[in-house]
């Protein structure tokens, strides 16, 4: 197989362009002021972006997928689309519990796309939030969400806490962006505007922070419900929690109160530790308490471009933003019992349809036993360690760069995603390949 | 298309044509009404049954991030209300928040064809229009706030009214957006200093403006571009014992604005209950004291011609409060402890608004008296031509209640069964037991159709003459069913599901079951200002965009491939005003 596909012959010197304020399709940060230098149908230079943002931008055309293959007889082989698509069909049809699974680094049509699919074969459709942010759902879902969006925080945010989140790593130009850039009413962030780091551990992000509380791993409930008992004025009676001394908690807490506006960003340290959504449940009781006293907010910092838009565009057609379970004819919801992990360590799930993740990289290893038994349908532009066993691979194109779409940043704002260049040969965005499969499905039912 | 469809021996209620009760048929051909029927037109025998145009909602929050938020964060709610697909339609869940395309069917089901959403924000339009599109068997339209937005007091603080007039009208167009709503006025600001702004005369934090300023100018620029709809303005103060009079201070702060053409009425007021809680004499604004302010509004109604009203009626049970009143949702919160969520918007809201689940207890004093401000008011005003019937969908209570609140209005007998479940302070505290008026189905027709339409600027809708849109409901009715007000039991099931629905010209429903699915228009207006105009506000809004907001001014507005399918373009000729 060939790994990186070069643009075909025939395209002129001329066909050279410069695309502004494009919306970078790597993090949850969506910055859009990227700038594109386009030659021959391939990006050749990413000016704004980070590295993350550069490497995914320049490299968009390295270890593509070149065309849709069937697996026959342990070997891939290549097939035609349609082939490729009434294969993917046949297994779904005949699958008794099938899962479509992933949607966060694509865009939103093909979010309805899949979940009309999982409606008309009864299945489980999850995204990827359910392995990252799905806890802060639940823990929203027991207490609510004081959500902030950037550039509010830009503009007023005297504190800015960072918890279990390492963003100069994971979200390169979030601090850039939004916390050291002046806003209306903060013109020198630099000396007002003070940046804390919770973590257990020190990072590339608690290195450049004003302040930096390591605390012990799995404590995180602890010392948040430590802080919040101290704002509402009760006293404690112990000395230390979490590896921090209570008179600094105090502090902290008095601190928290004292503020002209707080944000609490928080990422998967909190949300994956000990305690999962009753860490992030906690968090949101904290910053709900603060606003008695002072304005804060809290802001998710998700992971890949579009989970928030996963979430979104499943809450409004299920009512749910993740693990929705069709096999009743209506929406359920349920994670620990349809989330994909967990339908998978059961060995419920039967035929996988991936749609632009990578779930053998990245699920627990007695899930990746069932993964390895079952026909997987991958979808995705890249090769990647799900294509290696996948029984049916139809390479897409890529969202935000290849073909147009919307995108939902971390703090819930709409965007407009951009089509760069075109897709290599035959390669069309894997909303118009679920379509087929749609289409093939109902052809088939119908017999 | 087809021959069309003629409606025979229908007993037609069109109050826009003056059409009380009169036995007719009615000719459907391409989507609208006409004249004559056309040669093999279908013929259906409605054998008496009474026709309705097509219900016009024109406050009710059906699309937009605030939705998504309440559902994200209700799945106990939905598990109460499951709604499998069928061969026609989508699956989904229901209760308080619906998911989208459960909204229309439901609405289909009980002959609405037009709901506006009343709370759009703006910078967030790309997410509703992509909702729209699971959003079928509906017409629709987005009004965006501008209420808080830091562009409106840019513009407010150099008294600038040209300018505010030119950046509603790049907003409306930039985001496909209907009219002009503002929500407590200067005081969702405020709550990013975890402030509100309660009297009409205090400054706003920053901007050494006050929400009189903002409120005053924001309708004389919808008068200056000649905005079909007026103002949508949700006052300050709001869900406060005692506010009624901050409503009619500010009520009374426009009153002298003159309407574009001659219009008599210069601004919307939503959801009156909300904002009509009176204060017993020598109370304080505490729930203990509240009594309803119903008839004080009414009276200044009945005086006074400038302004619309919808009720915002509350319907007893679970419900979920959602607005862009930031501090208002907060004091709910402290008072129930239950969820809060919230969220601000860069720039147009930051202080945010906020969703709150909420239950209307009958048992509870205050909601007893909160029942009974609308009910009060409906049945003391003169003029029905100025009111709509709303319950705030989901803030009162979701809109699959209006055949409740029908009942309510239509029956006393009704009135007086629910009187007797609620707390009895709702006797001492309003006069509801002592009116005794019966809103007979002309009079719903009104405030269900043909008034909403007419206060949104539609000339199309709410109405059966030629030309309408074919937006037809016709109730399930027997030639028996008269005295209705003895029956109220009868009107909830007569209004709860149609024996027909159409839109535009096409059955979608029938029996309460969903038919068919197509997809409405999105009404929106299209201000068409002089070109150096447009180049001014591009000129000035470009630099102010890009240094306030976190994304680039390029990427503001909803592109077009969003909206062709839907988008029900209105060009409104704004070239004479003079930036």
């Amino acid at each position: 197989m060939i790994c990186c596909i070069y643009p075909r012959e025939g395209f002129s010197i001329s066909s050279k362009k410069t695309v502004k304020n494009v919306p970078c399709v790597f993090c949850g940060c969506l910055c859009d002021d990227i700038a594109l230098e386009v030659e021959n149908n391939r990006i050749v230079k990413n000016i704004n972006g980070c590295s993350l943002s550069k490497s995914k931008f320049l490299n968009h055309l390295e270890d593509r997928l070149l065309g849709p293959a069937v697996r026959i007889n342990g070997i891939l082989v290549e097939v035609s689309l349609e082939k490729a698509v009434a294969h993917a069909a046949e297994a779904l049809t005949s699958a008794r519990r099938p899962l479509i699974y992933g949607l966060s680094s694509t865009e939103n049509d093909t979010h309805q796309e899949a979940y009309y699919l999982a409606e008309l074969l009864g299945g489980v459709v999850d995204n990827t939030s359910s392995v990252c942010h799905g806890t802060s759902m639940i823990g929203s879902q027991e207490s609510g969400d004081p959500l902030g969006s950037l550039a509010e925080v830009r503009h007023r945010a005297d504190l800015v806490v960072y918890w279990g989140s390492n963003p100069q790593f994971a979200h390169p130009r979030h601090i850039s962006r939004y916390i050291r850039q002046p806003g209306e009413y903060m013109q020198n962030p630099k000396k007002d505007r003070k940046i804390w780091v919770f973590d257990v551990r020190s990072t590339a992000t608690s290195r450049i922070a004003d302040e930096f509380f390591q605390i012990e791993p799995g404590t995180d409930l602890e010392v948040i419900s430590v802080i919040r008992a101290l704002v509402r004025g009760h006293e404690m009676d112990i000395d230390r929690v979490g590896g921090l001394a209570i008179e600094d908690l105090a502090k902290i807490s008095e601190a928290m109160k004292s503020v002209r506006y707080g944000v609490f960003f928080y990422g998967l340290g909190l949300t994956q530790s000990k305690g999962q959504h009753r860490n992030v449940d906690a968090a949101i009781r904290l910053i709900q308490d603060l606003n008695s006293f002072t304005k804060w907010v809290m802001i998710p910092m998700r992971g890949h471009f579009n989970v928030a838009g996963a979430n979104e565009t499943s809450t409004w057609q299920t009512g749910y933003p993740f693990a929705v379970d069709y096999s009743r004819g209506y929406p359920r919801y349920q994670p620990g019992e349809y989330s994909a992990v967990d339908l998978i360590r059961r060995r419920e799930t039967d035929v996988l349809l991936n749609v632009a993740a990578d779930p053998v990289a990245h699920f627990p290893r007695d899930a990746l036993e069932h993964l390895k038994r079952i026909p997987i349908i991958n979808l995705d532009p890249k090769r990647n360690v799900t294509s290696l066993i996948a029984e049916v691979n139809i390479p897409t194109a890529i969202a935000g760069i290849e073909c147009d779409g919307a995108a939902v940043r971390m703090d819930g704002l709409p965007l407009y995603l951009r089509k760069i260049v075109e897709p290599p040969e035959g390669i069309i965005p894997d909303r118009d390949v679920l379509k087929l499969i749609i289409a093939r499905l109902r052809m088939v039912t119908k017999r | 298309m087809s021959d069309g469809i003629v409606l025979r021996n229908g007993l037609v209620f069109d109050p826009a044509n003056g059409i009380n009760g009169e036995k007719m048929d009615l000719c459907i051909s391409d989507g609208r009404i006409v004249e004559k029927e056309g040669a093999g037109a279908k013929s259906i025998d409605l054998k008496g049954r009474i026709v309705l145009p097509g219900g016009v909602d024109l406050h009710s929050h059906i699309v937009g991030s605030k939705m998504s938020l309440a559902r994200a964060i209700s799945p106990d709610y939905h598990r109460l209300d499951p709604v499998p697909r069928t061969k026609s339609t989508r699956s989904g869940v229901g209760y308080t928040v619906p998911s989208s395309y459960v909204i229309g069917y439901r609405y289909s089901s009980m002959g609405y064809t037009t709901v506006i959403e009343p709370a759009m924000q703006a910078l967030k339009a790309l997410a509703c229009w992509e909702e729209l599109s699971n959003l079928s068997n509906l017409n629709t339209g987005l009004m965006p706030m501008f209420g808080n937005s830091m562009l409106t007091f840019h513009y407010v603080r150099d008294d600038d009214l040209n300018g505010l007039a030119g950046y509603l009208a790049w907003v409306l167009r930039a985001v496909g957006g209907f009219g002009v709503k503002a929500v407590n006025p200067g005081g969702t600001y405020a709550w990013a200093h975890r402030r509100n702004i309660r009297t009409l005369d205090m400054e706003v934090p920053d901007w050494e403006i006050t929400p009189r300023e903002i409120t005053r100018m924001l309708c004389k620029a919808v008068e200056l571009l000649g905005l079909p709809h007026t103002l949508h303005l949700h006052p300050n103060n709001l869900g406060c014992v005692g506010n009624i009079e901050t409503t009619l201070v500010q009520l009374e702060a426009l009153r002298d604005i003159r309407g574009h053409a001659g219009r008599k009425q210069i601004v919307h007021l939503p959801h009156m209950s909300f904002e009509s809680l009176g204060m017993v004499d020598n109370g304080s604004p505490v729930w203990n004291d509240v009594q309803s302010g119903g008839c004080q509004l009414a009276e200044y109604y009945n005086k006074n011609e400038h302004f619309t009203v919808d009720l915002g009626q509350i319907t007893m049970g679970p419900a979920m409060t959602m607005t862009a009143d930031g501090p208002f949702q907060f004091s709910l919160y402290k008072m129930t402890r239950g969820k809060w969520a919230s969220s601000t918007v860069d720039v147009e809201l930051p202080g945010g608004g906020g969703i709150v689940p909420y239950e209307y207890r009958p048992s509870s004093p205050a909601n007893s008296v909160q029942w009974a401000i609308a009910l009060e008011f409906a049945l003391s005003i003169d003029d029905l031509w100025r009111c709509a019937i709303s319950t705030d969908s989901p803030n009162g209570g979701p809109f699959s209640k209006y055949p409740l609140v029908i009942s309510w209005l239509m029956s006393k007998k009704q009135r007086e069964a629910w009187i007797r479940r609620l707390h009895p302070l709702v006797l001492e505290r309003s006069i509801i037991s002592e009116l005794d008026r019966e809103w007979d189905l002309y009079e719903v027709a009104i405030t269900t159709r043909a008034a909403p339409a007419r206060i949104l600027g539609f000339s199309m809708k709410g109405h059966l003459g030629i030309g309408a849109d074919a937006d037809i409901a016709i109730l399930d009715s027997k030639t028996e069913d008269t005295d209705l007000s003895k029956k109220p039991n009868r009107i909830i099931r007569l209004f709860e599901r149609t024996y027909q629905t159409y839109l535009g010209g096409q059955k979608v429903a029938q029996k309460g079951k969903v038919l068919t699915t197509p997809y409405g228009h999105v009404s929106t207006i299209h201000p068409v200002l002089d070109e150096s105009d447009w180049n001014r506000m591009e000129k000035e809004l470009e630099p102010l965009m890009n240094s306030w907001y976190s994304h680039s001014f390029c990427n503001y507005s909803v592109p077009e491939r969003y909206r062709l399918p839907f988008e029900r373009k209105s060009i409104l000729d704004a070239t004479a005003i003079s930036l």
